[in-house]
């Protein structure tokens, strides 16, 4: 079932329009220029047969904060499977954040995730995500992911990876790592350090294997970012309003 | 044309000046690591040059195969590169490949000058994408160009681990031949494919993360 969140900036309000599919997008306060919108799970999730599938869309100069507020457990399928499709349009120099939760592949499970990400030269866009295989004590279910990005005219970021529990062990995908946690920015660049993965086009990834989520030291870099992401942002608004105001005189 | 097997085996022969003996596919960074727990799991050579197969290789087979179309069909290979670079994360491992991709055009312009219709001299280009060049004058076939990949890539893992791990080397030339499945598999996958975007974009997480601790490291005996 589709959740949809759209926002558009305007000049008097921006634009925010709702809505609820198998998860339920929720407007949160926040600062001026900032729509903050949280996701929350509308029934049981992810059970054989899901098919969760989430549309971003945001338009303008505006930055667009998804919150998630619990991590999501793909429980054992008996044989069936489920979908997770995130597809994300950034237009006009919009910009996103989302943090995403531990996404939890429990023994049995079998799911297939989706990303696409369509940026205009000139958005940005930072997005945590962590798969994690198996809850405590287990080996995890199945899971594969597809990753497109493109940043203007161009390909930015072509990623598949199959995490099936025959295929992730080897010394090449996860060694003995249950858990892939990244940050990955588009649009934009992390700073330079040696497990910061610089992308040929403008994005970064900065990704961790751990055998445990919460040991993984992604938290504080997002922290950090978001910082100093929220000072230059305002920056940035404040530069575009500035020009805003001059054309309009021009033009008058 | 017969003289295709002769081109074949010339380009898949170490001895062939291309800088291939530099090149350990990631093992030595793997194995500083661990792989092959100094000696007592010497299988994992095996398995990673399969994993290796099934992913990161299997995207430069793909690049090489759509390049080799584009240069034979008198097509600019500007965009096959751009879809090879979307695919290759890792800043240290599209570094390596261009460095080689540079020797191995400086050698093909010498053997096969109608490369340089297609590849700038002396320039920085991925390595999958000068062999498919070079599979196209020479008039390798798709299939050819996609198993030559392969093997060169598994024979790299394996020839590696020879110096890297206490291997002995008729266990080592038994394991390539147990891989020989895996690079039909290979090309079975990539032979067909035309479009730059069509490549598929398998990723090793692992194998970026030791590639870009490779590129810092001080002391290596491979440069990747």
């Amino acid at each position: 079932m589709l959740t949809r969140i759209e926002v558009a900036a305007d000049r008097v309000r921006d634009r925010c329009v709702l809505r609820t599919g198998d998860l339920s997008p929720r407007r949160l306060p926040a600062p001026d220029g900032t729509v903050r919108v949280a996701l929350v799970a509308a029934g049981a999730l992810l059970l054989a047969g899901d098919d969760v599938r989430i549309e971003v869309v945001a338009q303008g100069r505006l930055r667009l904060d998804i919150v998630e507020t619990a991590g999501t457990v793909a429980y054992a399928m008996r044989g069936g499977s489920a979908r997770w499709d995130v597809d994300v349009t950034l237009t006009g120099g919009a910009e996103l954040s989302w943090h995403g939760e531990p996404f939890v592949v429990a023994e049995g499970a079998d799911v297939q995730r989706s990303t696409a990400l369509t940026l205009d030269d000139g958005c940005r866009a930072l997005i945590r995500e962590s798969l994690v295989l198996g809850r405590y004590g287990e080996a995890g279910g199945r899971l594969r992911t597809r990753t497109r990005s493109t940043l203007g005219a161009d390909e930015l970021l072509a990623e598949d990876l199959d995490l099936s529990p025959g295929h992730r062990s080897g010394w090449a995908i996860l060694g003995g790592a249950r858990c892939l946690d990244s940050l990955t920015a588009l649009g934009h660049r992390l700073p330079d350090a040696p497990q910061t993965l610089q992308l040929e086009g403008t994005g970064s990834i900065a990704r961790r294997l751990v055998t445990e989520q919460h040991t993984s030291d992604l938290g504080d870099l997002w922290t950090d970012l978001q910082h100093s992401s929220t000072t230059s942002w305002s920056a940035r608004r404040h530069e575009s309003e500035r020009d805003a105001t001059c054309c309009a005189k021009v033009a008058e | 044309m017969a003289t295709t097997e002769l081109v074949l085996m010339t380009l898949a022969d170490a001895r062939l000046p291309t800088g291939g003996h530099t090149q350990s596919a990631g093992l030595e960074a793997a194995v500083r690591a661990r792989l092959g727990a100094k000696g007592n799991k010497l299988q994992e050579v095996v398995q990673y040059a399969r994993d290796r197969l099934r992913t990161v290789t299997r995207v430069e087979a793909g690049i090489a195969v759509v390049a080799r179309q584009l240069a034979s069909g008198g097509q600019e290979i500007g965009p096959v590169e751009a879809a090879w670079a979307a695919r290759v994360p890792s800043q240290a491992l599209r570094a390596a490949s261009r460095r080689q991709g540079r020797a191995y055009s400086r050698l093909a312009t010498r053997v096969w000058p109608r490369v340089t219709d297609f590849l700038p001299s002396d320039t920085e280009i991925a390595r999958p994408v000068v062999v498919g060049v070079v599979a196209a004058v020479t008039g390798l076939s798709a299939e050819q160009t996609a198993r030559l990949v392969g093997y060169d890539d598994a024979q790299t893992v394996v020839a590696a681990s020879l110096k890297l791990l206490p291997v002995d080397p008729a266990e080592a030339a038994g394991w390539l031949t147990a891989l020989h499945p895996d690079i039909e598999d290979l090309v079975a996958d990539v032979f067909g494919l035309t479009r730059p975007g069509d490549v598929p974009a398998y990723g090793a997480p692992l194998v970026d993360v030791f590639a870009q601790q490779h590129s810092i490291e001080r002391m290596r005996l491979f440069h990747a």
